[in-house]
């Protein structure tokens, strides 16, 4: 079934053309981004249940985006209406020109030229199976419940289970001078993290679970409780690594934090403008082993980071970043693709109404090749298998690595000793593990259970994944 | 919009609630090199609403809660709507009673008023001198920088009483440093600044890390490789003490200590009786004046001598464990240590300055991140070294823990300058 479309973003739209044309008066160039959008946060633990709107997934409010002929500026606010658009207008001046009335000494206004855009009209909306506000929060919570119970009976030494869901459904509308567009979309993912402790140490294991779609994702939680505990008290028994260089088989969660972390901020291309990237000078070049063929696009996948165009008015694209180990595009925003001669990609994305367009990841993964595991895991006489991707830290300038993965499974002779090391930081230079990639699964998988930053700011919902990839890794 | 909310409430049958209201305002520079790239402003102005149930299930008493946030935008029907939706929610919300924090008669803040106004834009352009005023040379320089000046009002009012309001007026921005001799590099650095005063604006505080930052950055573009993989005395400045610290705050919050992920309770040691060298002392700072829920925040010793002081946190768990609520704090202090710097430099170390991200998890207790920029000291030669990582852990760490006499004052933590921690494993280069 199609998600249904803002009823407010309707009704408000007369206002809002009101506002764009009242504003084409006085700049060349005025965009108009509206949203709507609502979601929940559900939790349930031991101790604590909880259900929340939260602010950073729901609001209605606008942004308008302004070109005086040199540069750009923008004003978000989330109060409209036809009485209150002279007032919105003069804010709109006053506030943006007073900040570029006194520059520091030395500093100048960058020149732009204007965006320029095709016509544009669109409307669509993604599908889901189960509305998770029709399904309810009695149902959600109960589901929630049941599974944190599964887990914390289990074995005693679960000292707890946190299960937890969020969704989110949101309209926006797109309006400039030669586009009308409108989407609407909605994601729901889930996951479980259970807790065991070894005195004051507490080991956890957790999965998460996402789709463009509604509540149909939560089956998916049931069917792995009894998983989840298990390796929580297996990492009771685990043991810090000894430093060094191994052959390693990252589980597609942990392809995907190294595809995005360590690759794909490095290829956002408003880090070229800046002379941030190493990439930008690797366009053309082998970064990577010929195995690897890497996308980002929230056309490229179905999942949380899909949409049909951005928060600029750009349709959404399938870009392929890496092909076969040769570097072919970044990814960019309008502003920095018009800076650098390129086509924007559709990747322009805010954290919401309230702040800047940057250039941003989407769905992000490599494609799969034609290894098994099991063929992976025989042919290691001594590394890991790494699991649980915690987090990760990206160096576009210079291309270092920092990951984090909560379990390193030993693999001696081909096989699997049991053995688990735990925790364990990825480190690095990001095209010696790219190209020291000598196998590659099959299966791909995506997953898009968090939020991703830019810099420690800017969160936005991605998506990353892949197959299973055999690479030599500095693990510590 | 509060009376709005207030009238729903009420028709959409919720006895108890609290309701937080904020309108924030920003005037935002965004800058690469030296152009101003984009310049924007905010006013958004919303408010959560948390409705609450009470109820038995069988012989358990709960208190059960869902929330909402709402806007000017929203007609009264449709937040009654919500509301009723969200008490019906709370009825599944199965939490153990415990009271809303009642507040006291009369408690409106006056701050709001007494506080001197400053003009966003002046903010934001102030700042921004500051940061600019130290990018003079020619190797190292500002490669880009964002600077955010905010102005924020809430007001919380809950069916108990509470009715306090504030204004917070903040400075925050980051900025990246590049050296593009003898290698081309890059260092993120962001600050933050609060409670801030017309014609007493901490902008020599922004040159002075700007200018530490640039001399930090050229170090880097100065350091080719990692230093060897294995165990190091390793000193950290007071940037990265202060998240080894959160191990402390967190594991002395109720939250962590109802559900008993963590042991500690008032009077405990909190370095587990081990402690060979320094002990820690630490007092929590108010940086607001009520926290979330309208307790008013004041500083509060937490850590004397290696002996938890206090248990923290808001009103729930503290009500679960019959103590008092104090909120939640952002900010500490403590003292300065034991031993100066050149003291704790005179035997071999590994001094990180700069880790791409650096990450205390107050659970498992391990620490670590990559090194983007460290001095390597055998006891002979002092040289910049880059890549590779810590791993450590606390609980073993926190034996020989050891505070610099000299201190340092950031916005959120005022303490030593550096500490010394002993073996920890370093994964580097390959010997």
């Amino acid at each position: 079934m199609k998600v249904k479309a803002s009823e407010y973003l309707r009704t408000i739209k007369p206002v809002l053309v009101q506002l764009r044309d009242r504003l084409l008066e006085s700049y060349p160039y005025v965009s108009i981004l509206a949203s709507d959008s609502t979601g929940k946060n559900y939790s349930v633990s031991k101790t604590s249940t909880s259900v929340r709107m939260d602010s950073t997934l729901c609001g209605r409010g606008f942004v308008v985006k302004v070109y005086d002929g040199s540069s750009y500026a923008e004003y978000s606010f989330n109060e409209i209406g036809e009485d209150l658009l002279e007032e919105i207008e003069k804010k709109i001046q006053e506030s943006l020109r007073s900040l570029s009335e006194e520059l520091p000494e030395g500093v100048k206004r960058s020149c732009y030229a204007m965006l320029s855009e095709e016509e544009v009209v669109f409307s669509d909306s993604t599908e889901y199976e189960l509305d998770p506000q029709e399904y309810g929060d009695e149902a959600i919570l109960k589901e929630l419940t049941e599974a944190s119970l599964e887990a914390r009976a289990f074995s005693e030494k679960i000292i707890d289970c946190q299960t937890y869901a969020s969704f989110q459904k949101y309209s926006k509308l797109f309006l400039s001078k030669n586009r009308d567009m409108e989407q609407t979309v909605l994601w729901m993912t889930c996951g479980i993290a259970a807790m065991a402790s070894r005195g004051e140490e507490i080991k956890d294991c957790y999965r998460g679970f996402s789709n463009l779609g509604g509540a149909e994702v939560l089956t998916r939680l049931k069917a792995n409780v009894a998983e989840v505990a298990g390796v929580a008290i297996e990492l009771l028994e685990s043991e810090p690594i000894t430093p060094g260089e191994y052959d390693c088989i990252c589980t597609p969660e942990v392809t995907g934090m190294i595809v995005h972390e360590a690759f794909g901020h490095g290829v956002e291309m408003d880090m070229f403008v800046k002379k941030r990237a190493q990439a930008e000078q690797f366009v053309g070049k082998q970064v990577a082993s010929e195995l690897v063929t890497m996308h980002d696009g929230a056309a490229a996948g179905k999942e949380v980071a899909s949409y049909f165009f951005d928060d600029e008015g750009v349709l959404a694209k399938d870009t392929i970043v890496i092909d076969h180990g040769i570097l072919k595009a970044g990814i960019s925003d309008a502003q920095s693709a018009m800076y650098l001669g390129t086509v924007p990609t559709g990747n322009g994305r805010r954290e919401s109404y309230r702040r800047k367009a940057y250039t941003r990841m989407t769905n992000t993964f490599f494609e799969g090749g034609k290894d098994s595991l099991s063929d992976m895991i025989a042919s290691i006489q001594n590394g890991f298998l790494l699991e649980q991707a915690e987090s990760g830290m990206e160096d576009p300038k210079n291309w270092g690595i920092q990951c984090m993965v909560a379990i390193a499974r030993e693999i001696k002779d081909g096989k699997l000793t049991g053995k688990l090391y735990s925790p364990i930081v990825l480190t690095g230079y990001v095209p010696d593990l790219l190209q020291s990639i000598s196998m590659v699964s099959g299966e791909v998988e995506l997953g898009g259970g968090g939020f991703c930053g830019k810099g420690y700011k800017e969160w936005v919902k991605v998506s990353d994944g892949g197959p299973y990839i055999k690479a030599r890794i500095r693990l510590g | 919009m509060i009376e709005k909310i207030l009238s729903a409430l009420e028709k959409s049958g919720v006895k108890q609630y609290q309701v937080t209201e904020t309108t924030k305002e920003s005037a935002e520079l965004f800058f690469i090199k030296r152009n101003l790239d984009m310049q924007r402003a905010a006013n958004v102005r919303q408010a959560e609403v948390v409705v609450y149930q009470e109820f038995w299930e069988g012989e358990r008493h709960c208190f059960g809660s869902s929330s909402v946030v709402v806007q000017e935008s929203f007609t009264e029907e449709e937040m009654e709507g919500l509301f009723r939706d969200a008490l019906y929610a709370a009825g599944f919300v199965k939490n153990e009673y415990y009271e809303l924090y009642a507040g006291e008669e009369n408690s409106a803040d006056t701050g709001l008023a007494e506080r001197v106004d400053v003009d966003l834009a002046e903010l934001a352009h102030a700042f921004s001198a500051a940061l600019f005023a130290e990018d003079v040379r020619e190797d190292v320089f500002l490669n880009s920088a964002e600077v955010f000046a905010y102005r924020e009002d809430t007001h919380i009012i809950n069916s108990r009483q509470v009715d306090v309001r504030y204004r917070r007026s903040w400075v925050w921005g980051e900025f990246v440093a590049q050296c593009i001799t003898d290698q081309d590099v890059e260092t993120y650095h962001h600050f933050q600044y609060e409670n801030l005063q017309k014609g007493n604006l901490p902008t020599e505080a922004l040159r002075k890390k700007v200018r530490d930052v640039l001399e930090m950055t050229r170090a880097r573009a100065e350091a080719t490789s990692a230093a060897p993989a294995g165990e190091y005395r390793v000193i950290l400045p007071g940037a990265f003490l202060k998240e080894v610290m959160q191990y402390y705050i967190s594991r002395s919050g109720s939250s962590m200590i109802y559900p008993k992920y963590s042991a500690f309770e008032t009077g405990c040691d909190v370095q587990g009786g081990e402690a060979k060298k320094d002990t820690i002392n630490l007092k929590l700072k108010a940086t607001v004046p009520y926290s979330s829920e309208g307790i008013p925040m004041t500083d509060r010793d937490l850590i004397k001598d290696g002996t938890l002081q206090l248990i923290h946190g808001n009103n729930r768990f503290a009500c679960y464990l019959g103590i008092q609520p104090t909120g939640s704090y952002t900010s500490f202090q403590m003292p300065g240590g034991s031993v100066t710097i050149e003291e704790m430099k005179r035997q071999p170390y590994l001094e990180v300055v700069n880790f791409s991200d650096f990450q205390m998890d107050a659970f498992t207790g391990h620490f670590g991140g990559e090194i983007r920029l460290a001095f390597l000291y055998d006891g002979k030669s002092r040289v910049p070294v880059t890549g590779g990582s810590i791993n450590g852990q606390i609980l073993e760490a926190q034996r020989n823990l050891v505070f610099s006499k000299e201190t340092q004052v950031e916005n959120d933590f005022e303490g030593p300058a550096a500490v010394c921690l002993e073996g920890i494993r370093v994964a580097g280069a390959e010997a």
